[in-house]
């Protein structure tokens, strides 16, 4: 893909390490504006990793993260978000003992306006309508699909332009994972770029523009959906 | 007993809880944003109290005479310099050390009170003697029966229930504060969501020891005397305050303050041995009710890792 593009997030030829083992090598990838663009992968290929070495969580030891000409690379993961990305992370992470309201304000907390605050508080609770019913209640009593709902609302509360979303279907039941993908479709109708990182192939290919296979974490593939199905490499990186 | 001893029994225990409950309260925020012990936290108690001695003595060499004067600028100056220590702590000493083991910064923290009480007793001018506290607040009372309630006492509690209140609400309706539970359930997450993490870090050891330095204050004016190991022993009673409450939790910190407190107090007052043995009596009763709930009375963290 055109990494010229200078909206869009740039990783170029990271190496990610925990202790000394690289879990990512060499990974160079591009996130359109405005697109979804998916990673797929077995389990353990790295596509966490490569999230964390966004986010700075876990920063690369070499390579280049790019996003809008800001190079993120190194930055403390407050600096990255401020960069206008926000992060549905894997398995949800709600904050448990805040009530919704709580977990969806530590979406927008970055945002110093109250009034603006309190206008995407109405947009979330639009979108969806259980979480306006149980705004008070702790997240940790809420169901998975709910808590689902929570992350996602918090990630919206960010205004993102920038959205990474680390396996939404991880645990769910399948009926909510088809909702979740539907969600996805309609956060990038609102001219969000999108990076989906995924297991699950065929949802997932569905609703995107562009698509990178990781496995063992090297990039093995990449393409448009259509031609990325029927390629090997998608089908070794996750039976091979 | 008759209700006048009972009542000043019960005041003495109420303003001992204060000081240990605002000890553990700071143990309890620094475990919870950072699942760290530190244990120099008692000596930075003894450090505020003797800034703000100094700074009284400065005052007086300066001529200034008025008592609410000279409160308010031991009060600021105490805890304005232990914020400011709590949180240069925090940044050389504890954040440096996440990668190592818990153990490290435990032990690096023990160190560093020692520094600290040391310091005190070598460089403060005849520091290794006990040092009178001014009596600053006004001293009348009222007698009810044998019962004599002080006014410096109760302003004094009151203060310290403000103090607490006050955390209160900015635990939980400020943004900061809501920053500082997003960290303590979950770093990462907090992190993911904006929160620079390192500058919650200070703001929490620089709190934490802002209250230390008002308890330290507290326990110069409720005795009229300090030395330099009263951190020492105040470290030591907070800890297991916080832990008998549930580390990292502030409820449980505020009521295991109190309830060594009430122990103490028992110990010194209903029991048939001599008052000597109130500590040996109230820490036994922690270490029975440690082995009971391992996890503490109100368990925040601990169980949450199971």
């Amino acid at each position: 893909m055109n990494t010229n593009e200078p909206n869009a997030l740039v990783v170029e030829k990271i190496s990610t390490a925990y202790d000394k083992a690289n879990v990512l090598e060499n990974v160079s990838l591009t996130a359109a504006p405005g697109k979804i663009t998916c990673l797929l992968g077995s389990n353990g290929s790295g596509k966490t990793t490569l999230i964390r070495s966004i986010l700075g969580l876990t920063p690369p030891n070499k390579g280049v993260i790019r996003f809008r000409g800001l190079d993120l690379r190194g930055l403390p993961t407050h600096r990255v978000i401020a960069a206008g990305i926000a992060c549905i992370p894997e398995g949800r992470r709600v904050f448990a003992k805040f009530s919704v309201e709580e977990n969806l304000r530590m979406g927008a907390y970055q945002e110093t306006s109250d009034a603006e605050v309190r206008e995407r508080l109405v947009r979330v609770y639009t979108a969806f309508p259980r979480l306006s019913e149980r705004r008070t209640q702790l997240a940790g009593t809420l169901s998975g699909g709910e808590q689902a709902m929570v992350s996602i609302g918090r990630g919206l509360m960010r205004a993102p332009k920038l959205l990474l979303v680390d396996e939404p279907s991880l645990g769910l039941a399948p009926i909510l994972v088809q909702e979740n993908f539907n969600i996805i479709r309609r956060i990038r109708e609102q001219g969000i770029t999108i990076f989906l990182v995924e297991q699950n192939v065929h949802q997932t290919l569905a609703i995107s523009d562009y698509g990178y296979v990781l496995s063992k974490g090297r990039v093995v593939a990449e393409g448009k959906p259509a031609d990325l199905s029927k390629t090997k490499e998608v089908h070794e990186a996750y039976f091979g | 007993m008759d209700f006048g001893l009972f009542a000043q029994h019960t005041m003495n225990g109420l303003m001992l809880g204060m000081m240990y409950a605002l000890v553990a309260v700071g143990f309890t925020l620094f475990f919870g944003v950072l699942d760290v012990i530190k244990f120099s936290h008692g000596d930075v108690l003894t450090v505020g109290a003797f800034t703000a001695l100094a700074t009284f003595v400065g005052l007086k060499s300066m001529g200034v005479a008025s008592t609410t004067v000279e409160l308010l600028a031991m009060l600021i100056a105490a805890i304005g310099a232990m914020a400011v220590l709590g949180a240069v702590i925090a940044k050389a000493f504890v954040l440096p050390l996440r990668a190592a083991p818990a153990l490290n910064t435990l032990l690096i923290t023990l160190m560093l009170g020692t520094v600290l009480r040391e310091a005190v007793r070598l460089f403060y001018p005849d520091g290794a003697n006990p040092k009178p506290f001014p009596r600053l607040l006004p001293a009348e009372s009222v007698s009810i029966g044998n019962f004599n309630l002080r006014l410096d006492n109760t302003i004094m509690l009151a203060a310290g229930v403000l103090v607490i209140v006050g955390l209160q609400l900015m635990l939980n309706r400020t943004k900061l504060g809501l920053a500082i539970r997003a960290v303590a359930q979950d770093e990462e997450t907090a992190k993911t969501m904006g929160v620079n993490f390192s500058a919650i870090v200070l703001i929490t050891f620089a709190i934490g020891s802002a209250l230390a330095a008002f308890a330290g204050l507290m326990n110069g004016l409720y005795y009229n005397e300090i030395n330099f190991g009263i951190g020492l022993y105040l470290g030591v009673v907070g800890f297991s305050a916080a832990i008998i409450g549930g580390l990292g939790s502030i409820y449980g910190a505020i009521l295991g303050g109190f309830m060594f407190a009430a122990l103490q107090t028992i110990g010194a007052v209903a029991l048939p041995f001599a008052s000597a043995y109130k500590d040996v009596f109230a820490f036994a009763v922690v270490i029975v009710l440690m082995a009971w709930r391992p996890t503490g009375l109100i368990p925040e963290k601990l169980s949450e890792r199971v």
